[in-house]
Formats: C-alpha cells, sequence, structure tokens
C-alpha cells in the first residue's frame, strides 16, 4: 500500500473515496491520431470515472479540438447522454476566427452542456494572446468562466509569458494552466502567486516526481486542480501519484475535489 | 474483501540512483534514499541501475552500482553495456563473471547517447551469450535507443529476452505491440504506460506473463502505477505477476 493515511487507505482497498469524490478538470474524448485508446467512447469513459470515484470530468472533445469539419456535435450528445457526470468544454481555433464566433453562440444554446472554453494554441498554431481569439477572452471574462488553456514551458503560443498577458488582461475568468506550463514550474508557481484566478491543472504533471510537493509549498493546494487527459490517462496512476507525493490528505481534498466544487458551483 | 487481493508485494524494474546531469526535482542518490522511498510506497524489491552508467561513463558508473547495492539484498542491480570491440570494457566472460559477483541480473544499452550501433558487428558473441544465460537487457526508448534499433536487434537476435522501458506516457501501442507479436521474449515495462484501459486490453491480447511493474523512480511517483494495477480490472493473480511474480521469474531464469 501507497503509505498509510486514510485516503492511502481508502483508495488502495477500495479505487475510490466516498469522503474523496474526485473531479477531472482535464479530460478529452474520442479517437485522436497518434494513440490507440482502449476506452475512447463516453459510455466507456464514465466506466472508468465509476471505478476511480470521479464524479465529474470536464472534458474538450477531440473532434472539436482537431476538425472544424466534424466539430461539437460529439461533445454535445456525450453530455446530454451523462448530464451527471459530465460537462464539456467550448474549443476555440484561431486558425478559423469565423467559426468561433459563431462556435461562441453555443454558450448561450447549450448552456447544459458547457462550462468554459478551451485553448490549444500550440497544436492550432495560433498565439494566445492572438487578436482572433479576442471574443473568445471577452465573453469568458464577461460570464467568469473556466478557461482551459494548454500551457508548456517554452512555447511561443502558450507559455509563461503569453499566460501572463491574458492573466492580466481578463481578470475574471477562472484560467486553469493544463499541463502547469510544463517543465517551467517556478514560473508556473509565480503565475499562480501573483493572480488570483490561475490555476496549477496537473495533467502530466503527475508524472514528473517533485512537482505535486513544490506546487503545494510554493503555491498553494488551494491552487490546484486535478486532471488526467481521459482517456489517454488512467485516473488512478494520477490518484496514485497523489498518494505517493509528500503532502497531507488535507492538500489531497483541495486538489481532488474542494477546490474545483468551488469553481463549478456557480457554473453547475 | 480478502487481504490476498489487497496485499500486493511489488519487484520494481525501473528504478535509478544517483544526480542525473541535467537535473531533477528529488534525486536518490545513494541505495539508502531508493530504499527510503521505496519503504515510504510499499515496494519490496527493485532492479536498479545508476544514473552515472548513462550520463558519465559505463565502467565507472557500473562500479559506483555495484557498491551502492553490495549492502542490499533488496536490490538487484542492473549494468550498462558497451562494445567489446575497444579494450576500455570486458569481454563477455570476464563480465558475466563480475556481474554474479556483484548481484547484476540485468544490462542496459545506450546506443546513440554512447555512440555505437546495436548489432552483432560491434556487440561479438555478447548477444548470445545473454540468450544463452537468458541475461535481460533492458531498452530505455527515453535514453538513446530508437525504435528502428529495438527492431533491428529483434530481428537480428530474436530470442533475447528484451525489457522495453521508458517508451513515454503517450500510449505507444503502435510500437511496441509487434515487437510483442513476433518475439516471445519481448516484456513491457510499465512505469510509461499510463492509457486508461491499457493494462486491461494487452493482457487481453496477450496474457499477463509479460507485463511488468516499473515505477520510473526518481523520476516519477511509484504510487502511480501501483495503484494502476492494483485497481486493473483483471484476475488478482494476474495483478500479482504483474506487480512481481513476472520479474522475480524472468530473473530467476539468469544463469551466471
Amino acid at each position: 500500500m501507497i503509505g498509510t493515511s486514510p485516503l492511502a487507505e481508502a483508495f488502495w482497498r477500495d479505487g475510490r473515496c466516498a469522503s474523496c469524490p474526485v473531479y477531472d478538470m482535464h479530460g478529452h474524448m474520442g479517437v485522436w491520431h497518434s494513440i490507440y485508446f482502449p476506452r475512447p467512447d463516453a459510455a466507456d469513459m464514465v466506466r472508468t470515472m465509476d471505478s476511480a470515484g470521479v464524479k465529474m470530468l470536464l472534458f474538450a472533445h477531440h473532434a472539436s479540438l482537431f476538425s472544424a469539419d466534424v466539430g461539437h456535435g460529439p461533445a454535445i450528445e456525450a453530455v446530454r447522454q451523462f448530464p451527471d457526470r459530465l460537462r464539456a468544454y467550448l474549443p476555440v481555433n484561431g486558425a478559423y476566427p469565423d467559426q468561433i464566433k459563431t462556435d461562441l453562440k453555443l454558450m448561450d444554446e447549450c448552456p447544459d452542456v458547457f462550462v468554459g472554453i478551451k485553448f490549444l494554441c500550440s497544436y492550432h498554431l495560433v498565439p494566445m494572446t492572438d487578436e482572433r481569439y479576442r471574443p473568445a477572452w471577452e465573453l469568458a471574462d464577461e460570464r467568469r468562466l473556466l478557461v482551459l488553456a494548454h500551457t508548456w514551458q517554452d512555447s511561443q503560443y502558450d507559455g509563461p509569458e503569453q499566460v501572463r498577458r491574458i492573466a492580466e488582461q481578463y481578470p475574471n475568468l477562472a484560467l486553469l494552466m493544463g499541463h502547469s506550463c510544463h517543465g517551467a514550474w517556478d514560473q508556473a508557481v509565480r503565475l499562480a502567486r501573483e493572480f488570483p484566478n490561475v490555476y496549477l491543472e496537473l495533467t502530466a504533471v503527475l508524472d514528473d516526481r517533485g512537482v505535486i510537493e513544490k506546487f503545494v509549498s510554493e503555491a498553494g493546494a488551494d491552487r490546484m486542480l486535478f486532471g488526467t487527459d481521459l482517456p489517454w490517462f488512467d485516473p488512478h496512476h494520477g490518484i496514485g501519484a497523489l498518494l505517493s507525493a509528500d503532502i497531507t490528505d488535507e492538500d489531497r481534498h483541495l486538489i481532488l475535489h474542494r477546490n474545483a466544487e468551488r469553481l463549478l458551483a456557480p457554473l453547475l | 474483501m480478502g487481504s490476498a487481493e489487497t496485499e500486493l508485494t511489488f519487484f520494481d524494474c525501473n528504478a535509478f540512483i544517483g544526480r542525473p546531469v541535467t537535473g531533477i526535482l528529488r534525486p536518490a542518490p545513494t541505495a539508502g534514499d531508493l530504499l527510503a522511498e521505496m519503504d515510504r510506497n510499499g515496494i519490496d524489491r527493485a532492479l536498479v541501475w545508476h544514473i552515472a552508467q548513462h550520463d558519465y561513463a559505463p565502467t565507472v558508473g557500473n562500479r559506483m552500482l555495484a557498491e551502492q547495492i553490495a549492502p542490499h539484498d533488496r536490490l538487484v542491480g542492473c549494468w550498462t553495456l558497451l562494445p567489446m570491440c575497444l579494450p576500455e570494457f570486458p569481454k563477455p566472460v570476464d563480465l558475466v563473471a563480475q556481474m554474479k559477483d556483484a548481484r547484476i541480473r540485468g544490462l542496459r544499452v545506450f546506443p546513440e547517447s554512447h555512440r555505437y550501433l546495436l548489432r552483432r558487428e560491434v556487440f561479438g558473441s555478447m548477444f548470445d551469450v545473454m540468450v544463452e544465460r537468458r541475461i535481460p537487457l533492458i531498452l530505455s526508448m527515453a535514453r538513446g535507443t530508437s525504435w528502428q534499433a529495438a527492431y533491428d536487434l529483434l530481428a537480428e537476435v530474436r530470442d533475447l529476452v528484451c525489457i522495453v522501458s521508458d517508451h513515454g506516457c503517450w500510449g505507444a501501442d503502435r510500437w511496441f505491440r509487434p515487437l510483442l507479436d513476433h518475439y516471445e521474449h519481448v516484456y513491457i515495462d510499465l512505469s510509461d504506460y499510463l492509457l486508461d484501459g491499457g493494462i486491461e486490453a494487452l493482457s487481453a491480447d496477450y496474457g499477463t506473463s509479460r507485463l511488468l511493474y516499473g515505477s520510473g523512480f526518481p523520476a516519477q511517483y511509484p504510487g502511480g502505477m501501483m495503484m494502476a494495477i492494483r485497481h486493473a480490472e483483471i484476475d488478482p493473480a494476474d495483478r500479482q505477476a504483474i506487480a512481481a511474480g513476472n520479474l522475480d521469474r524472468l530473473l530467476g531464469e539468469v544463469r551466471l
């Protein structure tokens, strides 16, 4: 067993813990070109969520992210199939600015589906500060939405400097730094400390030993959110990493559910 | 739930000691540091190597590893191999004798980092000795081995016991499944295999006897893959085989 804390005992024994529901703030869905996924569909993913005690998943569908021709239909269908378990981010792609304006209307048309906006700028090759994204940032800021942005250490599209400029300009939205500016851990901590609306999201961070302890001690567990890229990564792996980290169960409660519950309360 | 289902023992196939030249947040400089973290996480044994075997000099790193693990029966060593065509490295017969004395049961290669080709012309009879003695070769796909080199080596030495390791956190099935299909002595270190449902899918297609628990320590948290194995939707006996039994069997078959 991993350690001796009450949470470690419960998760090790049962795979989930009633007093510690998990909110996965960074997921995807569906097939994708570079990886074979054994469990890519909504029903498969909800089954995985059940086994790990994941109460809710917020996701950006691969179709929404990578094919403007397929679009957001699969995400809408999935959320409406599992309305108690899933919510979606609305991905925007700066390569198609007219499509952004059209798609943002879905925030009003499907309030039961979308709770925020997703930026994947390193893949879409348009910087998050680009003027073409302005309507999306303004809407998110005006409505105090969640924004999940892929962020990576030295990216010219969504690196720490781009995050800083966005955080300065839009103080009302909740900016989840997906992957916490992966590799630029010190800069990610500085951003979280400097801007109260900027959060450290842990997808692909949980397999880098030592980062959890660093974030907890330097930014605080109240600024961290759990994520897995599901169906990319097994949530049990992420939970196990948190149990392995040298932090307290109180920290784990904040990371796994309390921070997310606070952010989602006005949106659900 | 019975204790047999909850109590797993773990034998880690992928842990290193020493401080990497490029730096990591929480290195484990000594065997004592590794053992302390194994105790904290509930890991019984480990097949360990020293990062100096890659980052500094294999011959020196091999010696450092032997010295570190000597007092600790829970640790089994894994040395780094260099080409046999130069006087800097022992010949196969001498190497095997040294391995036996130092409790070394596996070998690693880093052909791109150490600038050679992974071929018979370079290693002489060493691969045949490894096949005969069932000495596992660990290929780190993140440290100096290409998939092309792995495929070419196994095509040439198809009975080599080979552990494919460090294959990246993006599901690598398209890279390693053909090796499982074609070479019966290929094993997969799971330390990077974070794929949701991956253990179950691999187990269904290949059985569980070729899957090995690896932690990736100290670069990764040991508990991540422990939890994934603990709650994999497979038979409890298969979980135990992946957690420790398969590596135990593999290393038990090594003849030095």
